[in-house]
């Protein structure tokens, strides 16, 4: 579970979220995201690095290159956790609706300004 | 990171849901700012909470226990060796009266991780004879879903799971 946090943490930073972003449509190297992203290249090594650690990015060598592009676990982790809590709160809400059914009920006296 | 996170607020993914109820605003607006409101709806599926304070106004306390009622819930919260009844500590970090308001916890239970806070904002759209309610969440850091999640059982809340659990 704490996993999630992490991925959470991972998606925290508005830098990594343009990292993630130049990696959407493809296999990139790290010249191509700072480009990209319009970041510097240390602060794209070290946000690469810490997605990598997180799961969301995989590399692969290439020659002298190195490959970077996107993993569809965690993302697919992230929806469901989000899917669970959503639902949570639509339960919530539901029971919020009944708790305002039940507090009507409990004042049904004739009251003229219910009408508008 | 742990540190990062907590400094990224106005950037970290929100969770909004909302409804819309036939019903006064005043009438939705007593449901969060009176114990006997708060009372009668707040808290996951097979809980319930027992408000200790709750002042409804900027930096008013809000101070419940949560409490574990449904069976299965004892039984599940008994097999992990938790407590059925968590202290849960808040405050009114805004309040509009009809309009908007916002109640700031305070988590202080994940472990390996120190206390920080976490913000959810209710806004009140009346329109006609119902009302919209928008409910902008921060999931990552929502107490009971975090509660649930260090607990590895956030799936057995969750209403699309109760049928599984009888």
């Amino acid at each position: 579970m704490i996993m999630h946090i992490d991925a959470f943490q991972a998606l925290a930073d508005p830098t990594r979220r343009l990292v993630l972003e130049a990696l959407r449509h493809g296999e990139r190297q790290v010249g191509d995201i700072v480009e990209q992203a319009g970041i510097h290249q240390s602060g794209v090594s070290r946000h690469l690095r810490i997605l990598h650690e997180a799961g969301f990015v995989s590399k692969r060598p290439d020659g002298q290159r190195r490959l970077y592009s996107l993993r569809a676990e965690p993302f697919r982790e992230l929806d469901d956790w989000l899917a669970k809590y959503r639902s949570l709160w639509e339960a919530r809400l539901d029971r919020f609706g009944a708790a305002l059914e039940t507090q009507r009920k409990d004042r049904r006296t004739p009251r003229k300004e219910k009408r508008t | 990171m742990n540190d990062r996170s907590k400094s990224a607020g106005a950037t970290r993914p929100k969770v909004v849901v909302e409804r819309t109820y036939r019903a006064r605003v005043e009438e939705l607006w007593e449901l969060w700012t009176t114990k006997q409101g708060f009372e009668s709806w707040w808290g996951p599926e097979g809980f319930r909470v027992e408000v200790h304070t709750l002042e409804a106004r900027v930096g008013g306390a809000l101070h419940y226990d949560m409490i574990a009622d449904a069976p299965e819930q004892i039984a599940a919260m008994q097999r992990m060796g938790r407590p059925t009844s968590h202290e849960t500590r808040g405050r009114f970090a805004e309040i509009s009266p009809h309009t908007r308001l916002a109640i700031t916890h305070v988590i202080d239970f994940v472990p390996a991780v120190g206390p920080y806070e976490s913000t959810m904002v209710v806004e009140f759209f009346p329109s006609g004879e119902s009302v919209r309610m928008v409910v902008t969440l921060d999931p990552m850091h929502d107490e009971e879903f975090t509660r649930m999640s260090t607990m590895g059982f956030a799936s057995q809340l969750t209403k699309l799971d109760r049928r599984f659990g009888g």
